[in-house]
């Protein structure tokens, strides 16, 4: 246990050193304050873009206060994956490639504490990121749309994160046994592509898919109240995530 | 440490073919061999780094489990996080090896200081030379002051003064911990070690203590060298009894002999009486050099 703090603390420290903890949040709130504002200023923005005909009447209704946060959810799956998944897929692949990970396996160090040290940083860093980022959206939309019970936002942010967590898990999986990084970041985004077109496409056959609690989280914030299947891909995903950690922390490779 | 028929194998390629050793406390040991003779994938095995194939390693009262906080570790390459100082660095690893956070800091101060980089432990690593990381690795593979050191070719990649400085302090720390580090470099084992172990594609070749093996596979050797060719010459004193064995080359002979004195005082008697054209006559000794090298060109 003390060690497995000794490797937390240096996991942070390294985050902090190489800008992490700042550039992750920062694109996060980013994408988060990006959608109520495009939303509210849309009319204005196409008004100003110019090339429409004079006395053209352009009337788009501003959207609810949900279906803002809705969208914002849309803007993680998108930019939200693609910066995590670049940001943690040289966890691993990276230091057994220099060679680090030797460095600190031929210390009394347990495997599963290296790998769990550095999950358990990467998940706390994008939970942070994203319930800041939702909080930045959920405050415009306040100030720009309309109101929205704070409370729901932090129970579809939640939803939404065991999502994340299992993409994060994935990157790490992927991580604990490639050693090129790039191919770490390869994998995960294709799987996640996948993941998320199949259940879009074959929506009654992938009722499990983890996919399905963003849909869970969206349904939360428009509609008030979660639509469509939850306990199930919650279990599954939960299920998948233990596993790939667990996969991820006891295959010690010999390279 | 007991090594017993220790064997890896990776796929068809096997790296390390029963090897059995034993490591007694405070010697000093040499794994000798060519490159990719298994010395690092021994040393990895050793080091809990590596599962073996097969056969055992005890360590002290600790036979089958870990006992990688006795252990102290460098590798071939050693590797640091470039965004640390020396100090962090090697506070970080001393508290993985189980130290104290305020143990870990002493311990660092003082392997800063007695390894002669203590102005360096306030600076990133990546801003070390070669040298430097070598010593930092070494700092670091004794922190938590293990009972046994392992250099994975610890001068190899160092210009003549830094191996100079590494081979002093080996000489230092070979006082109080046993060491085991593997090289290809014979002239360096001999130097510091009480003990060779030489490995050849992955086999144990031979075994013993410097001093011993001196005595076994040393002889005395005469190196005639002259102007006119002494082939012919060479072969008519084959069979002379003082002399064990024979090498030509153009103008210059090896002589291998049994007895130094007496043959020097039959060869020059020889040549006075020829008259053979010589231009040096030598007598030495063959080195550990030449058994290494009969080793592994056998």
């Amino acid at each position: 246990m003390k060690t497995w703090l000794v490797l937390f603390r240096k996991e942070w420290l390294e985050m902090i050193r190489n800008y992490k903890v700042i550039w992750i949040p920062l694109a996060f709130v980013l994408f988060g304050l990006l959608q109520p504002i495009t939303s509210y200023y849309m009319p204005e923005i196409l008004k100003n873009a110019g090339n429409l005909p004079n006395g053209a009447v352009i009337k788009i209704p501003i959207p609810l206060s949900g279906e803002v946060l809705a969208q914002t959810l849309g803007q993680y799956n998108q930019m939200g994956i693609l910066v995590l998944v670049l940001a943690f897929m040289g966890i691993i692949a990276s230091e057994r490639k220099s060679g680090m990970t030797k460095a600190i396996l031929v210390k009394p160090v347990g495997y599963s504490s290296y790998i769990t040290a550095k999950w358990t940083s990467a998940v706390l860093l994008s939970a942070g990121a994203i319930f800041l980022s939702m909080a930045a959206s959920w405050y415009y939309t306040v100030l720009l749309i309309g109101d929205f019970p704070f409370m729901n936002v932090v129970k579809g942010a939640s939803i939404f994160f065991i999502w994340i967590l299992f993409l994060i898990t994935l990157t790490v999986f992927f991580s604990s046994f490639l050693k090129s990084s790039g191919l770490v970041a390869a994998f995960t985004l294709l799987l996640s592509i996948l993941v998320t077109l199949l259940t879009s496409l074959l929506g009654k056959w992938m009722e499990w898919s983890p996919y399905q609690l963003t849909n869970a989280a969206a349904t939360l914030f428009t509609a008030g109240r979660i639509e469509g299947p939850f306990l199930l891909p919650l279990i599954t995903t939960v299920i998948l995530t233990v596993l790939l950690l667990s996969l991820a922390a006891t295959r010690k490779s010999n390279s | 440490m007991e090594v017993r028929s220790l064997t890896k194998s990776f796929g068809k390629h096997v790296a390390v073919n029963d090897l059995s050793f034993s490591i007694e406390k405070g010697h000093c040991v040499a794994l000798l061999g060519a490159n990719g003779a298994g010395k690092t994938t021994t040393l990895e095995m050793l080091s809990g780094l590596q599962q073996p194939t097969n056969g055992s390693v005890s360590f002290g009262d600790v036979h089958k489990g870990d006992y990688r906080e006795y252990i102290g570790y460098l590798p071939q390459h050693p590797v640091f996080f470039p965004w640390m100082n020396g100090m962090e660095y090697l506070v970080f690893m001393g508290e993985l090896s189980g130290l104290s956070k305020t143990k870990a800091s002493t311990r660092a101060n003082e392997l800063l200081e007695r390894l002669g980089i203590a102005d360096a432990g306030k600076r990133k690593v990546g801003g070390y030379s070669g040298g430097m990381k070598q010593r930092l690795g070494i700092a670091q593979a004794l922190i938590h002051e293990p009972k046994l050191l392992m250099l994975d070719e610890p001068v190899s990649a160092l210009d003549p003064v830094g191996r100079r400085e590494i081979l002093e302090l080996m000489k230092l720390l070979k006082e109080t911990t046993t060491i085991l580090f593997s090289t290809h470099i014979l002239h360096d084992a001999e130097e510091v070690c009480d003990d060779v172990i030489m490995i050849h594609k992955g086999k144990l070749a031979i075994t013993g203590s410097v001093s011993e093996l001196r005595r076994k596979h040393q002889e005395d050797v005469i190196i005639i060298s002259a102007e006119a060719n002494l082939g012919a010459w060479a072969r008519s004193i084959e069979d002379w009894n003082t002399v064990s064995k024979v090498k030509s080359t153009h103008n210059t002979v090896e002589i291998y002999v049994k007895n130094a004195a007496e043959a020097r005082r039959q060869l020059l008697a020889e040549i006075a009486e020829r008259q053979l054209p010589i231009t040096s006559f030598t007598v030495a000794q063959t080195s550990l050099e030449d058994l290494f090298m009969e080793v592994v060109g056998k």
